[in-house]
């Protein structure tokens, strides 16, 4: 059964597809050691989606702690942040396109220092993959 | 008939060739990823031959391009609806210079033809490419770098004095001191601005015989740092390195199990000695940290020149060089390179090794004078390739990620080197150049005022 995108089901769902990924566990062994790996994911309004919002989803070193989905463009708890309309976000969660090719052409804004996610890129793709993972109804149908 | 045949002929020594008479070979490069057809093929006698295609061109309102070996991989050495000129029918090879060590070439000669002409005089170009079975023409109108460029930069910083028909179609006389805004317009200047035709080369003594030690790394860093401190030891000739995967089996890739590898770096360094004076293996390899030292191996110099010609015959013979060779390669600053190789390298599965390669190549930003020849600022840089034959029918699916290869080294500061695969959009284009793209601007103008030579490639009409 689909879960609905923005609700707390589905942000616990991701959680725990996260901690059970292996890919994720191996590629994101040093994402957030030493730093604050936290990311923000930035979904902005659009035909589809009516009012901005963000994931929060907290990473340390290849586990995840903990998501939610917040009102608005960021939170004090990021370390770092990836923004882009809705509609974009969609067609990589539903593996339409590449997330990678989204920040590499500035489609998807990075905030938060870049070098350090460039070299951390399969994490942030397992990451992806997790979301992507999911059965998800998205806003829009 | 065309009805610009007949003309056309008429005012050539060469030969021309109308579409009926075209190879496929002819209509696409190595890169098999463009198929132009050009409406005449011309392979000029001369010099004069080239000056008058050029006029031709200019008064038909035809675009023209230049061919060597055709290694390039994006949108040279092909033409479309105009005319192509296979230059490797120029390929006279003029007197040697000893005093001065240089030698007259026309762009058709190939350097591997060279190499064997100046043995007699014991004599060699300072820098060959690994593959030596492309054109003096081709490489010096793309940089030309070689294992012997972290001493000596690219072929084209090694011209003495070169004649070039611009896109106006004056011949002109060019060098570092004479029309020097023309002779490094031409180096590495991808045939925009004019066609070499003739290149005074700049060449060294060559030690008659070579020892290569090959070492082994498994860590990026330490062979980085080795590499360093090889170029900065004065003790080596030629420094070579790969990207060599071993396969470990499948992990998942974005959920996809792949065949992933650990990758080692083979570091192979050489040195040129004299008959019955050879090296003194302890003293050369003092303070390197390889994982291992494979082998060690002597040979003639000129089969050292030669070491990649069983390869390239391999990919011929195995049936991978009539795949697409969308080819990366780039020179990254010393400062991300090791970060940059590694997110590359992770997603790279080990199947490149067939019928391509990872290279690596320890290379120095104070080597080039070259001006189209963009590098990152530093003294030390490194270069990087990833070199995969492409089954055709994977083309599709492979693109999306090749380009965010080479996106991912602009992002870490890299220049891309400009043989391969490149598909810049005019904004990138201008960020490759940086300032120099306002020169290049106005060199298009000047030398090349019908913007005929060459099209498609950069965008000058954008």
């Amino acid at each position: 059964m689909p879960l609905t995108f923005g609700t707390d089901a589905w942000a616990n769902a991701l959680v725990a597809e996260i901690n059970g990924s292996s890919e994720y566990k191996n590629a994101a062994a040093k994402w957030g050691d030493g730093f604050n790996g936290n990311i923000l994911l930035v979904f902005d309004a659009d035909a589809a989606l009516p009012s901005t919002m963000g994931l929060l989803i907290l990473l340390d070193r290849g586990t995840c702690r903990g998501a939610r989905f917040i009102d608005g463009p960021s939170h004090a708890e990021a370390g770092f942040g990836l923004r882009a309309p809705f509609g974009v976000w969609r067609d990589v969660l539903e593996g339409k396109s590449l997330a990678a090719t989204a920040i590499l052409t500035g489609r998807m804004k990075v905030d938060g220092e870049k070098m350090t996610l460039l070299k951390h890129t399969a994490a942030h793709r397992a990451l992806i993959a997790c979301a992507a993972a999911l059965d998800t109804e998205f806003p829009g149908g | 008939m065309d009805k610009l045949y007949a003309p056309l002929v008429a005012a050539l020594e060469g030969t021309v060739t109308t579409p009926e008479q075209f190879t496929a070979e002819q209509l696409t490069n190595y890169g098999r990823i463009f198929h132009w057809t050009p409406r005449f093929i011309v392979s000029p006698a001369s010099q004069k031959d080239v000056a008058t295609t050029i006029a031709f061109c200019r008064e038909h309102k035809l675009s023209l391009s230049n061919r060597g070996s055709a290694h390039s991989q994006s949108q040279l050495a092909i033409n479309r609806n105009g005319v192509l000129l296979e230059m490797k029918s120029m390929d006279r090879m003029g007197p040697v210079d000893e005093t001065r060590m240089t030698v007259d070439v026309e762009p058709g000669v190939v350097w591997r033809d060279l190499t064997h002409h100046l043995k007699r005089w014991g004599l060699v170009p300072r820098v060959l490419t690994n593959n030596l079975g492309v054109t003096v023409g081709g490489t010096l109108s793309m940089a030309g770098i070689g294992v012997a460029s972290f001493k000596y930069g690219s072929q084209g910083d090694n011209v003495v004095e070169m004649d070039v028909v611009t896109g106006a179609g004056e011949v002109e006389t060019c060098s570092p001191e004479r029309n020097p805004e023309l002779f490094w317009g031409a180096i590495a200047g991808l045939g925009q601005f004019g066609i070499i035709t003739r290149a005074r080369l700049q060449l060294r003594r060559m030690k008659p015989m070579s020892r290569t030690y090959y070492l082994l790394y498994d860590d990026l860093r330490v062979f980085l740092e080795d590499a360093r401190r090889s170029m900065d030891s004065g003790r080596w000739d030629h420094l070579e390195s790969w990207g060599a995967p071993c396969a470990q089996g499948t992990r998942p890739v974005a959920g996809k199990r792949q065949v992933f590898a650990k990758w080692f770096y083979p570091f192979h360094l050489t040195v040129e000695y004299d008959e019955g004076a050879p090296p003194d293996d302890r003293a050369l390899l003092e303070g390197l940290r390889p994982y291992d030292n494979l082998y060690t191996d002597d040979c003639p110099t000129i089969d050292f020149l030669e070491r990649m010609v069983p390869v390239f015959e391999l990919w011929k013979k195995a049936g991978t060089w009539e795949f697409m060779h969308p080819w990366i390669e780039c020179i990254l600053p010393w400062e991300t390179a090791a970060d940059c190789i590694e997110q590359v390298l992770q997603d790279t599965p080990p199947g490149i090794q067939v019928g391509g390669h990872v290279l690596l190549w320890p290379a120095k930003g104070t080597t080039s004078r070259s001006k189209n020849f963009m590098v990152p600022p530093g003294d030390n840089l490194v270069g990087f390739g990833l070199l995969p034959a492409v089954p055709q029918r994977y083309w599709e699916e492979m693109r999306e990620r090749f380009e965010n290869v080479s996106r991912l080294m602009v992002m870490f500061g890299a220049k891309r080197y400009l043989s391969g695969w490149v598909n810049f959009t005019p904004e990138e284009w201008k960020e490759h150049y940086g300032t120099r793209w306002g020169e290049m601007v106005a060199l298009k103008r000047r030398y090349d005022p019908d913007h005929i030579l060459n099209p498609g490639f950069l965008p000058f009409e954008a």
